[in-house]
């Protein structure tokens, strides 16, 4: 059986009709704000990447006879293997090499087969602490880049470490490489070896 | 609420986002660096290859971009063979490509020779990586690219590697 039911009246029709144009114009308006305001961030900075500080927060901790070198880096970032430089004082401290963990070869397109570390990186210094020091400064240089295609310039970070404090975070947040670390690690996709 | 009331509201709403995305799109060709910071960074002392003093001043007049790079930066490197054709094919018509590297200068003049670099390279120190910072790099960061139009204004930053396409536009509306 079929029924009459009424007819169901046109959205545009009636009184409505300019308040719905002024609302459609309204919306149009809000469209060209959004594009306006997405064109504008393009020229700001890229707010989706860390400071170099935040993207590889490092800590360090002085045992009696190790120094202890710890990097938590971001997820999306990673550090260059052969381009950390360890300075560790005074003098009279005897540093060896570090161990650094095995990174993941990568294989450049430029640089060929280069090792990255990401996620957390623990690095170990054996000294030999002469008697009655607790207390030596490390000096530490890292190079990394975010997969987000930038490199930061190396950073370098200075640390006093008192035996037996616990983990010691730099003092300030990293935000300028300093002039001898920029001649000491400019260029070393080659270079790498840690003075001690 | 009457009908008339709220027509008033909407329209009103209209104009204030009509104002507010007219500021954002001038914002658009004028990034938020102050005109004295960007005076400076035009003069900035840098030096050339030979080390003799220069200065991005030197090309007023000219569309500049500035490309902050290093060779120990791959993202920098795979850049560059598109900025030497867009020299190449852009060059007479005023468009000057300027590198700023932040990197030892033997390294850089070997990777000059093998890359092919048409346009001049000029090596940055400490105050380099204040430069880019100056121009918006906050994180200090390669590659960081600076378009400047004939006045010498900042009309667009590129943090992170940039390209022939989103190069192009932005030149051909200078140039």
């Amino acid at each position: 059986m079929r029924t009459n039911t009424p007819p169901i009246p046109h959205p545009d029709i009636g009184t409505d009709r300019p308040l719905r144009r002024l609302t459609r114009w309204v919306t149009g308006l809000a469209g060209a704000l959004l594009i306006a305001l997405t064109a504008g961030q393009a020229v700001a900075a890229r707010p989706d990447l860390l400071p170099a500080a935040a993207a590889f927060r490092l800590s360090a901790e002085l045992s009696r006879d190790e120094i202890t070198v710890r990097y938590d880096v971001a997820p999306g970032y990673y550090l260059y293997r052969d381009r950390f430089r360890f300075d560790v004082l005074p003098p009279q401290v005897r540093a060896s090499s570090p161990l650094l963990p095995r990174g993941k070869v990568k294989e450049d397109e430029f640089f060929g087969r280069v090792e990255i570390l990401r996620n957390r990186v623990v690095i170990r210094i054996p000294v030999a602490l002469p008697a009655g020091t607790r207390e030596v400064r490390l000096k530490v240089v890292s190079q990394g880049c975010a997969d987000a295609g930038v490199c930061y310039t190396p950073q370098e970070d200075d640390l006093r470490l008192l035996q037996g404090a616990g983990a010691t975070r730099p003092a300030a947040a990293r935000d300028t490489p300093h002039e001898s670390l920029l001649d000491e690690l400019r260029g070393s996709p080659d270079a790498g070896d840690s003075k001690h | 609420m009457t009908k008339a009331r709220y027509l008033l509201i909407v329209v009103a709403v209209g104009l204030l986002g009509l104002v507010t995305g007219l500021y954002y799109w001038s914002a658009d060709d004028q990034p938020s660096i102050p005109e004295a910071r960007v005076a400076s960074a035009l003069t900035t002392p840098l030096a050339t290859l030979d080390g003799a003093p220069t200065s991005l001043d030197k090309w007023h007049g000219k569309v500049l971009v500035v490309n902050f790079w290093a060779t120990w930066c791959a993202p920098c490197r795979k850049e560059i063979p598109e900025f030497v054709r867009m020299q190449q094919a852009l060059g007479a018509q005023g468009l000057q490509f300027v590198g700023i590297a932040i990197d030892d200068r033997d390294k850089v003049r070997t990777f000059v020779r093998e890359a092919g670099i048409n346009y001049p390279i000029l090596i940055g120190e400490l105050n380099a990586v204040d430069l880019a910072k100056s121009l918006g790099n906050d994180l200090g960061a390669l590659p960081f690219t600076v378009v400047f139009d004939r006045n010498g204004q900042v009309i667009q930053t590129e943090l992170g590697a940039t390209n022939e396409a989103k190069l192009r536009p932005v030149l051909t509306r200078l140039l």
